[in-house]
Protein backbone atom coordinates (compact mmCIF):
# COMPACT_ATOMS: atom_id res chain seq x y z
CA UNK A 1 0.00 0.00 0.00
CA UNK A 2 2.82 2.39 0.83
CA UNK A 3 4.25 1.79 -2.63
CA UNK A 4 1.12 3.16 -4.28
CA UNK A 5 1.72 6.58 -5.81
CA UNK A 6 0.63 9.53 -3.68
CA UNK A 7 -0.83 11.57 -6.51
CA UNK A 8 -2.18 10.34 -9.82
CA UNK A 9 -3.11 12.76 -12.56
CA UNK A 10 -5.10 11.21 -15.36
CA UNK A 11 -5.86 12.77 -18.73
CA UNK A 12 -6.12 16.32 -17.39
CA UNK A 13 -7.59 19.08 -19.55
CA UNK A 14 -7.77 22.70 -18.48
CA UNK A 15 -8.13 26.02 -20.29
CA UNK A 16 -8.58 29.66 -19.43
CA UNK A 17 -10.96 31.29 -21.85
CA UNK A 18 -9.87 30.23 -25.33
CA UNK A 19 -6.33 29.47 -24.19
CA UNK A 20 -5.76 25.76 -23.71
CA UNK A 21 -3.30 25.21 -20.86
CA UNK A 22 -3.32 21.43 -20.45
CA UNK A 23 -4.24 18.95 -23.13
CA UNK A 24 -4.29 15.52 -21.60
CA UNK A 25 -1.63 15.41 -18.91
CA UNK A 26 -0.80 12.15 -17.15
CA UNK A 27 1.50 12.02 -14.15
CA UNK A 28 2.28 9.74 -11.28
CA UNK A 29 3.86 11.25 -8.21
CA UNK A 30 5.55 8.67 -5.99
CA UNK A 31 5.23 8.67 -2.23
CA UNK A 32 8.10 9.98 -0.13
CA UNK A 33 10.07 11.33 -3.08
CA UNK A 34 10.85 14.76 -4.53
CA UNK A 35 9.15 15.09 -7.89
CA UNK A 36 9.92 18.15 -9.98
CA UNK A 37 7.63 19.58 -12.62
CA UNK A 38 9.55 21.78 -15.00
CA UNK A 39 8.82 23.74 -18.10
CA UNK A 40 9.19 27.18 -19.65
CA UNK A 41 7.33 30.05 -17.96
CA UNK A 42 3.71 30.32 -18.95
CA UNK A 43 3.18 26.58 -19.36
CA UNK A 44 0.83 26.49 -16.41
CA UNK A 45 3.01 24.96 -13.73
CA UNK A 46 1.42 27.05 -10.98
CA UNK A 47 -2.00 26.26 -12.44
CA UNK A 48 -1.18 22.57 -12.08
CA UNK A 49 -0.43 23.05 -8.36
CA UNK A 50 -3.74 24.89 -7.95
CA UNK A 51 -5.49 21.99 -9.67
CA UNK A 52 -3.80 19.55 -7.28
CA UNK A 53 -4.83 21.72 -4.31
CA UNK A 54 -8.42 21.74 -5.57
CA UNK A 55 -8.58 25.49 -6.08
CA UNK A 56 -9.27 25.09 -9.77
CA UNK A 57 -11.44 22.48 -11.42
CA UNK A 58 -10.27 20.71 -14.57
CA UNK A 59 -12.50 20.40 -17.62
CA UNK A 60 -11.71 16.74 -18.01
CA UNK A 61 -9.65 14.12 -16.26
CA UNK A 62 -9.04 13.65 -12.59
CA UNK A 63 -6.51 14.09 -9.84
CA UNK A 64 -6.40 11.44 -7.15
CA UNK A 65 -4.51 12.15 -3.94
CA UNK A 66 -3.98 9.13 -1.72
CA UNK A 67 -7.10 7.47 -3.09
CA UNK A 68 -9.36 10.56 -3.01
CA UNK A 69 -10.56 12.27 -6.17
CA UNK A 70 -9.86 15.93 -5.30
CA UNK A 71 -12.59 17.43 -7.47
CA UNK A 72 -15.34 15.13 -6.27
CA UNK A 73 -14.91 15.95 -2.61
CA UNK A 74 -17.35 18.15 -0.72
CA UNK A 75 -16.07 21.57 0.40
CA UNK A 76 -15.62 20.21 3.91
CA UNK A 77 -13.81 17.05 2.84
CA UNK A 78 -11.57 19.14 0.59
CA UNK A 79 -10.58 21.37 3.51
CA UNK A 80 -9.85 18.24 5.58
CA UNK A 81 -7.66 16.88 2.80
CA UNK A 82 -5.83 20.20 2.62
CA UNK A 83 -4.79 19.85 6.25
CA UNK A 84 -2.56 17.02 5.02
CA UNK A 85 -0.92 19.26 2.44
CA UNK A 86 1.37 22.24 2.74
CA UNK A 87 1.97 24.69 -0.04
CA UNK A 88 4.84 27.12 -0.41
CA UNK A 89 3.77 30.08 -2.53
CA UNK A 90 6.09 31.96 -4.80
CA UNK A 91 5.45 35.19 -2.89
CA UNK A 92 5.45 33.49 0.50
CA UNK A 93 1.86 34.71 0.97
CA UNK A 94 2.38 35.41 4.66
CA UNK A 95 -0.54 37.03 6.46
CA UNK A 96 0.42 40.68 6.63
CA UNK A 97 -1.54 41.39 9.82
CA UNK A 98 0.32 38.73 11.84
CA UNK A 99 3.99 38.62 12.87
CA UNK A 100 6.35 35.77 11.99
CA UNK A 101 5.52 33.75 15.11
CA UNK A 102 1.75 34.03 14.61
CA UNK A 103 2.05 33.19 10.93
CA UNK A 104 3.69 29.88 11.77
CA UNK A 105 1.30 29.32 14.68
CA UNK A 106 -1.75 29.97 12.50
CA UNK A 107 -2.33 26.40 11.21
CA UNK A 108 -1.77 25.02 14.73
CA UNK A 109 -4.22 27.45 16.29
CA UNK A 110 -6.99 26.81 13.79
CA UNK A 111 -6.65 23.05 13.50
CA UNK A 112 -5.57 21.88 16.95
CA UNK A 113 -6.55 22.52 20.56
CA UNK A 114 -2.98 22.48 21.81
CA UNK A 115 -2.22 24.65 24.84
CA UNK A 116 -0.32 27.88 24.22
CA UNK A 117 2.94 26.60 25.70
CA UNK A 118 2.98 23.66 23.30
CA UNK A 119 2.10 25.85 20.32
CA UNK A 120 5.02 28.07 21.32
CA UNK A 121 7.44 25.13 21.47
CA UNK A 122 6.27 23.73 18.13
CA UNK A 123 6.52 27.12 16.41
CA UNK A 124 10.02 27.69 17.77
CA UNK A 125 11.05 24.20 16.57
CA UNK A 126 9.80 24.96 13.06
CA UNK A 127 11.44 28.38 13.06
CA UNK A 128 14.68 26.84 14.30
CA UNK A 129 14.57 24.41 11.38
CA UNK A 130 14.50 27.30 8.89
CA UNK A 131 17.00 29.31 10.93
CA UNK A 132 14.66 32.16 11.83
CA UNK A 133 13.93 31.58 15.51
CA UNK A 134 15.44 35.00 16.20
CA UNK A 135 13.08 36.69 13.73
CA UNK A 136 9.89 35.62 15.44
CA UNK A 137 8.79 39.15 16.35
CA UNK A 138 9.30 40.69 12.92
CA UNK A 139 6.34 41.48 10.69
CA UNK A 140 6.22 40.14 7.10
CA UNK A 141 6.96 43.66 5.81
CA UNK A 142 10.30 43.61 7.64
CA UNK A 143 11.50 40.35 6.03
CA UNK A 144 13.60 39.98 2.90
CA UNK A 145 12.21 37.83 0.09
CA UNK A 146 14.33 34.85 1.10
CA UNK A 147 13.38 35.12 4.76
CA UNK A 148 9.69 35.41 3.88
CA UNK A 149 9.92 32.21 1.88
CA UNK A 150 11.62 30.42 4.77
CA UNK A 151 8.93 31.57 7.19
CA UNK A 152 6.33 30.39 4.69
CA UNK A 153 8.11 27.04 4.58
CA UNK A 154 7.99 26.80 8.38
CA UNK A 155 4.26 27.58 8.21
CA UNK A 156 3.70 25.02 5.45
CA UNK A 157 5.21 22.24 7.60
CA UNK A 158 3.64 23.41 10.89
CA UNK A 159 1.04 20.63 10.83
CA UNK A 160 3.56 18.02 9.63
CA UNK A 161 1.83 17.46 6.28
CA UNK A 162 2.30 14.39 4.14
CA UNK A 163 2.53 16.35 0.92
CA UNK A 164 4.17 19.66 0.26
CA UNK A 165 3.82 21.66 -2.94
CA UNK A 166 6.55 24.15 -3.78
CA UNK A 167 5.67 26.87 -6.26
CA UNK A 168 8.88 28.23 -7.82
CA UNK A 169 10.85 28.08 -4.56
CA UNK A 170 14.08 29.41 -6.10
CA UNK A 171 12.82 32.37 -8.10
CA UNK A 172 14.50 35.68 -7.27
CA UNK A 173 16.77 34.31 -4.52
CA UNK A 174 20.40 35.26 -4.05
CA UNK A 175 22.88 32.34 -4.28
CA UNK A 176 23.08 31.96 -0.49
CA UNK A 177 19.37 31.74 0.23
CA UNK A 178 19.01 29.57 -2.89
CA UNK A 179 21.50 27.14 -1.34
CA UNK A 180 19.70 27.33 2.01
CA UNK A 181 16.34 26.56 0.37
CA UNK A 182 17.72 23.64 -1.66
CA UNK A 183 19.16 22.16 1.49
CA UNK A 184 15.97 22.76 3.48
CA UNK A 185 13.74 21.08 0.92
CA UNK A 186 16.05 18.08 0.75
CA UNK A 187 16.39 17.81 4.51
CA UNK A 188 12.68 18.22 5.19
CA UNK A 189 11.88 15.54 2.68
CA UNK A 190 14.26 13.07 4.26
CA UNK A 191 13.51 13.90 7.89
CA UNK A 192 9.71 13.96 7.63
CA UNK A 193 9.23 11.33 4.88
CA UNK A 194 7.29 13.90 2.89
CA UNK A 195 6.10 13.65 -0.64
CA UNK A 196 7.32 16.82 -2.33
CA UNK A 197 6.27 18.38 -5.60
CA UNK A 198 8.56 21.14 -6.80
CA UNK A 199 7.46 23.36 -9.64
CA UNK A 200 10.42 25.25 -11.03
CA UNK A 201 12.42 26.32 -14.01
CA UNK A 202 15.73 26.63 -12.18
CA UNK A 203 17.40 23.64 -13.76
CA UNK A 204 20.58 23.23 -11.74
CA UNK A 205 18.90 23.48 -8.33
CA UNK A 206 15.96 21.32 -9.29
CA UNK A 207 18.09 18.59 -10.82
CA UNK A 208 20.12 18.47 -7.62
CA UNK A 209 17.17 17.63 -5.38
CA UNK A 210 14.64 15.85 -7.60
CA UNK A 211 14.24 12.10 -7.66
CA UNK A 212 12.01 12.24 -10.70
CA UNK A 213 11.23 14.92 -13.26
CA UNK A 214 8.36 15.83 -15.54
CA UNK A 215 8.91 18.33 -18.30
CA UNK A 216 5.81 20.03 -19.64
CA UNK A 217 5.45 22.23 -22.69
CA UNK A 218 2.53 23.11 -24.96
CA UNK A 219 0.05 21.67 -22.49
CA UNK A 220 1.55 18.17 -22.53
CA UNK A 221 4.20 16.15 -20.78
CA UNK A 222 7.06 16.10 -23.27
CA UNK A 223 9.46 14.01 -21.22
CA UNK A 224 9.83 12.40 -17.85
CA UNK A 225 12.45 10.41 -16.04
CA UNK A 226 15.22 10.66 -13.52
CA UNK A 227 17.60 13.66 -13.74
CA UNK A 228 20.24 11.46 -15.42
CA UNK A 229 17.97 10.21 -18.19
CA UNK A 230 16.66 13.71 -18.94
CA UNK A 231 20.15 15.14 -19.10
CA UNK A 232 21.01 12.79 -21.95
CA UNK A 233 17.60 12.99 -23.65
CA UNK A 234 17.95 13.72 -27.38
CA UNK A 235 14.51 15.30 -27.91
CA UNK A 236 15.27 18.86 -29.13
CA UNK A 237 12.59 20.39 -26.87
CA UNK A 238 14.04 18.66 -23.83
CA UNK A 239 17.63 19.47 -24.59
CA UNK A 240 16.75 23.10 -25.38
CA UNK A 241 15.20 23.48 -21.96
CA UNK A 242 17.71 21.47 -19.95
CA UNK A 243 20.70 23.17 -21.56
CA UNK A 244 19.13 26.61 -21.63
CA UNK A 245 19.38 27.40 -25.35
CA UNK A 246 17.61 30.67 -26.19
CA UNK A 247 15.94 29.58 -29.41
CA UNK A 248 14.84 26.24 -30.69
CA UNK A 249 11.58 24.32 -30.91
CA UNK A 250 10.29 26.54 -28.07
CA UNK A 251 10.45 29.86 -29.91
CA UNK A 252 11.98 33.02 -28.45
CA UNK A 253 9.39 35.19 -30.21
CA UNK A 254 5.77 35.46 -29.21
CA UNK A 255 3.68 34.77 -32.35
CA UNK A 256 3.53 37.93 -34.47
CA UNK A 257 3.17 38.99 -38.07
CA UNK A 258 6.30 39.17 -40.21
CA UNK A 259 8.87 41.55 -38.73
CA UNK A 260 9.49 43.43 -42.01
CA UNK A 261 5.83 44.11 -42.59
CA UNK A 262 5.32 45.17 -38.95
CA UNK A 263 8.09 47.78 -39.10
CA UNK A 264 7.81 49.08 -42.67
CA UNK A 265 4.20 48.41 -43.54
CA UNK A 266 3.41 46.97 -47.00
CA UNK A 267 6.24 45.06 -48.67
CA UNK A 268 7.98 47.06 -51.46
CA UNK A 269 6.72 46.57 -55.00
CA UNK A 270 9.28 44.80 -57.07
CA UNK A 271 9.85 46.64 -60.30
CA UNK A 272 10.59 44.75 -63.40
CA UNK A 273 12.44 46.08 -66.38
CA UNK B 1 -28.56 46.19 -45.76
CA UNK B 2 -26.92 42.97 -44.75
CA UNK B 3 -24.32 44.74 -42.57
CA UNK B 4 -26.98 46.88 -40.90
CA UNK B 5 -28.85 43.73 -40.00
CA UNK B 6 -25.78 41.98 -38.64
CA UNK B 7 -24.81 45.15 -36.72
CA UNK B 8 -28.19 45.06 -35.06
CA UNK B 9 -27.88 41.39 -34.09
CA UNK B 10 -24.37 41.98 -32.81
CA UNK B 11 -25.68 44.75 -30.61
CA UNK B 12 -28.48 42.56 -29.29
CA UNK B 13 -25.98 39.74 -28.69
CA UNK B 14 -23.77 42.12 -26.76
CA UNK B 15 -26.69 43.38 -24.72
CA UNK B 16 -27.75 39.82 -23.96
CA UNK B 17 -24.26 38.83 -22.94
CA UNK B 18 -24.01 41.83 -20.66
CA UNK B 19 -27.34 40.88 -19.11
CA UNK B 20 -26.12 37.32 -18.55
CA UNK B 21 -22.88 38.59 -17.00
CA UNK B 22 -24.83 40.86 -14.69
CA UNK B 23 -27.15 38.05 -13.61
CA UNK B 24 -24.19 35.74 -13.06
CA UNK B 25 -22.41 38.37 -10.92
CA UNK B 26 -25.57 38.90 -8.87
CA UNK B 27 -25.89 35.16 -8.35
CA UNK B 28 -22.25 34.92 -7.32
CA UNK B 29 -22.71 37.81 -4.90
CA UNK B 30 -25.79 36.13 -3.42
CA UNK B 31 -24.05 32.79 -2.86
CA UNK B 32 -21.07 34.69 -1.46
CA UNK B 33 -23.29 36.55 1.03
CA UNK B 34 -25.00 33.35 2.10
CA UNK B 35 -21.79 31.38 2.55
CA UNK B 36 -20.10 34.07 4.59
CA UNK B 37 -22.99 35.33 6.72
CA UNK B 38 -24.65 32.05 7.68
CA UNK B 39 -23.18 30.01 10.50
CA UNK B 40 -22.41 30.27 14.17
CA UNK B 41 -19.21 32.18 14.90
CA UNK B 42 -16.56 30.46 17.00
CA UNK B 43 -14.83 32.16 19.93
CA UNK B 44 -12.11 33.17 17.52
CA UNK B 45 -14.84 34.53 15.23
CA UNK B 46 -16.06 36.87 17.98
CA UNK B 47 -12.53 38.13 18.54
CA UNK B 48 -12.08 38.84 14.83
CA UNK B 49 -15.46 40.55 14.74
CA UNK B 50 -14.51 42.82 17.64
CA UNK B 51 -11.28 43.69 15.91
CA UNK B 52 -13.21 44.66 12.77
CA UNK B 53 -15.74 46.64 14.80
CA UNK B 54 -12.81 48.78 15.85
CA UNK B 55 -11.51 49.06 12.31
CA UNK B 56 -14.74 49.82 10.45
CA UNK B 57 -16.79 51.29 13.31
CA UNK B 58 -14.68 53.14 15.85
CA UNK B 59 -12.28 54.54 13.27
CA UNK B 60 -15.21 55.91 11.23
CA UNK B 61 -16.56 57.71 14.29
CA UNK B 62 -14.63 60.94 13.82
CA UNK B 63 -15.68 61.63 10.22
CA UNK B 64 -19.30 60.67 10.91
CA UNK B 65 -19.63 62.81 14.05
CA UNK B 66 -17.96 65.88 12.57
CA UNK B 67 -20.14 65.65 9.47
CA UNK B 68 -23.22 65.22 11.67
CA UNK B 69 -22.35 68.35 13.61
CA UNK B 70 -21.98 70.49 10.49
CA UNK B 71 -25.09 69.11 8.85
CA UNK B 72 -27.15 69.83 11.98
CA UNK B 73 -25.76 73.37 12.11
CA UNK B 74 -26.48 74.04 8.43
CA UNK B 75 -30.00 72.59 8.78
CA UNK B 76 -30.75 74.92 11.68
CA UNK B 77 -29.38 77.92 9.85
CA UNK B 78 -31.27 77.26 6.63
CA UNK B 79 -34.41 76.21 8.47
CA UNK B 80 -34.39 79.31 10.63
CA UNK B 81 -34.17 81.75 7.71
CA UNK B 82 -37.26 80.15 6.13
CA UNK B 83 -39.29 79.50 9.28
CA UNK B 84 -38.72 82.98 10.67
CA UNK B 85 -40.56 84.50 7.68
CA UNK B 86 -43.68 82.65 8.83
CA UNK B 87 -43.00 83.32 12.50
CA UNK B 88 -42.62 79.58 12.95
CA UNK B 89 -39.04 79.44 14.22
CA UNK B 90 -40.36 77.62 17.30
CA UNK B 91 -40.69 74.53 15.07
CA UNK B 92 -36.96 74.52 14.36
CA UNK B 93 -36.19 71.64 16.75
CA UNK B 94 -38.82 69.44 15.17
CA UNK B 95 -37.62 70.25 11.66
CA UNK B 96 -33.98 69.51 12.45
CA UNK B 97 -34.78 66.28 14.28
CA UNK B 98 -37.17 64.89 11.66
CA UNK B 99 -34.87 65.72 8.74
CA UNK B 100 -31.99 64.04 10.47
CA UNK B 101 -33.74 60.97 11.83
CA UNK B 102 -35.77 60.17 8.74
CA UNK B 103 -33.36 61.06 5.96
CA UNK B 104 -30.08 62.76 6.46
CA UNK B 105 -28.53 60.64 9.19
CA UNK B 106 -29.09 57.23 7.54
CA UNK B 107 -28.20 58.45 4.04
CA UNK B 108 -25.23 60.70 4.77
CA UNK B 109 -23.75 58.31 7.34
CA UNK B 110 -24.04 55.47 4.80
CA UNK B 111 -22.37 57.55 2.09
CA UNK B 112 -19.54 58.52 4.43
CA UNK B 113 -19.26 54.92 5.58
CA UNK B 114 -18.97 53.72 1.98
CA UNK B 115 -16.17 56.20 1.38
CA UNK B 116 -14.31 55.66 4.63
CA UNK B 117 -14.84 51.99 5.55
CA UNK B 118 -16.23 50.39 2.38
CA UNK B 119 -13.32 51.42 0.16
CA UNK B 120 -10.85 50.31 2.85
CA UNK B 121 -12.52 46.88 3.11
CA UNK B 122 -12.39 46.39 -0.67
CA UNK B 123 -8.75 47.42 -0.88
CA UNK B 124 -7.75 45.28 2.11
CA UNK B 125 -9.46 42.10 0.92
CA UNK B 126 -8.30 42.80 -2.64
CA UNK B 127 -4.70 43.13 -1.58
CA UNK B 128 -4.98 39.93 0.44
CA UNK B 129 -6.20 38.25 -2.73
CA UNK B 130 -3.47 39.79 -4.90
CA UNK B 131 -0.73 38.66 -2.50
CA UNK B 132 -2.19 35.12 -2.41
CA UNK B 133 -3.03 35.38 1.30
CA UNK B 134 -6.58 34.16 0.64
CA UNK B 135 -5.29 31.26 -1.48
CA UNK B 136 -2.74 30.27 1.14
CA UNK B 137 -5.44 30.40 3.81
CA UNK B 138 -7.52 28.01 1.70
CA UNK B 139 -4.55 25.70 1.33
CA UNK B 140 -4.03 25.70 5.09
CA UNK B 141 -7.60 24.44 5.26
CA UNK B 142 -9.25 27.62 6.53
CA UNK B 143 -12.21 29.06 4.62
CA UNK B 144 -11.45 32.74 3.92
CA UNK B 145 -15.18 33.45 3.66
CA UNK B 146 -15.56 32.55 7.33
CA UNK B 147 -12.25 33.89 8.53
CA UNK B 148 -11.82 37.11 6.52
CA UNK B 149 -15.16 38.06 5.02
CA UNK B 150 -17.69 37.15 7.72
CA UNK B 151 -16.21 39.28 10.55
CA UNK B 152 -16.00 42.30 8.24
CA UNK B 153 -19.51 41.82 6.93
CA UNK B 154 -21.01 41.58 10.40
CA UNK B 155 -18.92 44.44 11.75
CA UNK B 156 -20.17 46.72 8.97
CA UNK B 157 -23.75 45.58 9.44
CA UNK B 158 -23.68 46.33 13.18
CA UNK B 159 -21.57 49.47 13.23
CA UNK B 160 -23.33 51.62 10.62
CA UNK B 161 -26.66 51.82 12.51
CA UNK B 162 -24.73 52.79 15.66
CA UNK B 163 -22.84 55.44 13.71
CA UNK B 164 -26.17 56.70 12.38
CA UNK B 165 -27.47 57.18 15.92
CA UNK B 166 -24.32 59.15 16.73
CA UNK B 167 -24.80 61.24 13.59
CA UNK B 168 -28.39 62.14 14.60
CA UNK B 169 -27.49 62.98 18.19
CA UNK B 170 -24.60 65.23 17.25
CA UNK B 171 -26.64 66.80 14.43
CA UNK B 172 -29.48 67.70 16.79
CA UNK B 173 -26.95 69.19 19.17
CA UNK B 174 -25.42 71.19 16.27
CA UNK B 175 -28.89 72.47 15.42
CA UNK B 176 -29.30 73.51 19.05
CA UNK B 177 -25.98 75.40 19.01
CA UNK B 178 -26.94 77.44 15.96
CA UNK B 179 -30.67 77.76 16.56
CA UNK B 180 -30.80 78.38 20.29
CA UNK B 181 -27.36 79.62 21.29
CA UNK B 182 -26.68 81.77 18.25
CA UNK B 183 -29.98 82.74 16.59
CA UNK B 184 -31.97 82.96 19.81
CA UNK B 185 -34.77 80.42 19.31
CA UNK B 186 -36.42 79.73 22.69
CA UNK B 187 -34.74 76.68 24.19
CA UNK B 188 -37.95 75.26 25.67
CA UNK B 189 -39.75 75.23 22.35
CA UNK B 190 -36.73 73.72 20.50
CA UNK B 191 -36.81 70.64 22.74
CA UNK B 192 -40.53 70.36 23.54
CA UNK B 193 -41.64 70.68 19.90
CA UNK B 194 -39.14 68.00 19.04
CA UNK B 195 -40.39 65.74 21.81
CA UNK B 196 -44.03 66.24 20.83
CA UNK B 197 -43.58 65.60 17.11
CA UNK B 198 -40.99 62.85 16.82
CA UNK B 199 -42.58 59.40 17.03
CA UNK B 200 -40.37 56.57 18.23
CA UNK B 201 -41.52 53.87 15.84
CA UNK B 202 -42.38 55.76 12.68
CA UNK B 203 -39.50 58.24 12.77
CA UNK B 204 -36.65 56.76 14.78
CA UNK B 205 -37.58 53.15 14.00
CA UNK B 206 -37.93 53.70 10.26
CA UNK B 207 -34.67 55.62 10.19
CA UNK B 208 -32.94 52.70 11.86
CA UNK B 209 -34.46 50.22 9.42
CA UNK B 210 -33.12 52.34 6.57
CA UNK B 211 -29.74 52.41 8.21
CA UNK B 212 -29.67 48.63 8.68
CA UNK B 213 -30.57 48.10 5.01
CA UNK B 214 -27.86 50.53 3.88
CA UNK B 215 -25.37 48.87 6.23
CA UNK B 216 -26.00 45.46 4.68
CA UNK B 217 -25.87 46.73 1.12
CA UNK B 218 -22.76 48.88 1.51
CA UNK B 219 -20.77 46.24 3.39
CA UNK B 220 -21.91 43.50 1.04
CA UNK B 221 -20.83 45.49 -2.01
CA UNK B 222 -17.49 46.36 -0.36
CA UNK B 223 -16.48 42.83 0.67
CA UNK B 224 -17.76 41.25 -2.54
CA UNK B 225 -15.91 43.73 -4.74
CA UNK B 226 -12.75 42.97 -2.77
CA UNK B 227 -13.18 39.21 -2.98
CA UNK B 228 -14.20 39.13 -6.64
CA UNK B 229 -11.69 41.58 -8.12
CA UNK B 230 -8.99 40.92 -10.69
CA UNK B 231 -5.86 40.61 -8.51
CA UNK B 232 -3.72 43.34 -10.10
CA UNK B 233 -3.06 46.92 -9.01
CA UNK B 234 -5.44 48.16 -11.69
CA UNK B 235 -8.05 45.64 -10.57
CA UNK B 236 -7.82 46.85 -6.97
CA UNK B 237 -8.19 50.50 -7.94
CA UNK B 238 -11.17 49.73 -10.17
CA UNK B 239 -12.85 47.64 -7.49
CA UNK B 240 -12.36 50.36 -4.86
CA UNK B 241 -13.93 52.92 -7.18
CA UNK B 242 -16.78 50.53 -7.95
CA UNK B 243 -17.43 50.04 -4.24
CA UNK B 244 -17.90 53.76 -3.66
CA UNK B 245 -19.93 54.34 -6.84
CA UNK B 246 -22.22 51.30 -6.51
CA UNK B 247 -22.72 51.83 -2.77
CA UNK B 248 -23.61 55.48 -3.19
CA UNK B 249 -26.07 54.79 -5.99
CA UNK B 250 -27.58 51.84 -4.12
CA UNK B 251 -28.01 53.93 -0.96
CA UNK B 252 -29.68 56.83 -2.78
CA UNK B 253 -31.90 54.58 -4.88
CA UNK B 254 -32.94 52.40 -1.96
CA UNK B 255 -33.57 55.51 0.12
CA UNK B 256 -36.19 56.63 -2.37
CA UNK B 257 -37.84 53.20 -2.39
CA UNK B 258 -37.81 52.90 1.40
CA UNK B 259 -39.10 56.45 1.88
CA UNK B 260 -41.93 55.78 -0.56
CA UNK B 261 -42.91 52.66 1.38
CA UNK B 262 -42.47 54.16 4.86
CA UNK B 263 -43.68 57.73 4.50
CA UNK B 264 -45.25 57.94 1.02
CA UNK B 265 -48.40 56.05 1.99
CA UNK B 266 -47.69 53.19 -0.43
Amino acid sequence: MTDAPFIEIEDLYFSRGDHEIFRGINMTIPRGKVTAIMGPSGTGKTTLLKLIGGQLTPERGRIVIDGQDVHRLSRKALFTLRKRMGMLFQSGALFSDLDVFENVAFPLRVHTDLPDTMVRDLVLLKLQAVGLRGARHLTPAELSGGMARRVALARAVALDPELILYDEPFVGQDPISMGVLVQLIKRLNQALQLTSVVVSHDIKETLSIADYLYLIADGQVVAHGTPQTLDTNQDPRVSQFIHGEPDGPVPFHYPAEAFYRDILGEPPMTKTG
Amino acid sequence: MQSKFSNGTARITRLGRRGCDLMEALGRAGVFLFQSAVGVPSREGWRLWLHQMHFVGVLSLAIVLVSGLFIGMVLALQGYTILVDFGAEQALGQMVALSLLRELAPVVAALLFAGRAGSALTAEIGLMKATEQLTSMEMIGVDPLRRVVAPRLWAGFVSLPILTVGFSVVGIWGGYLVGVEWLGVFEGSYWSNMQANVAFVSDIGNGMIKSAVFALVVTWIAVFQGYDLVPTSEGISRATTRTVVYSSLAVLGLDFVLTAVMFGGL
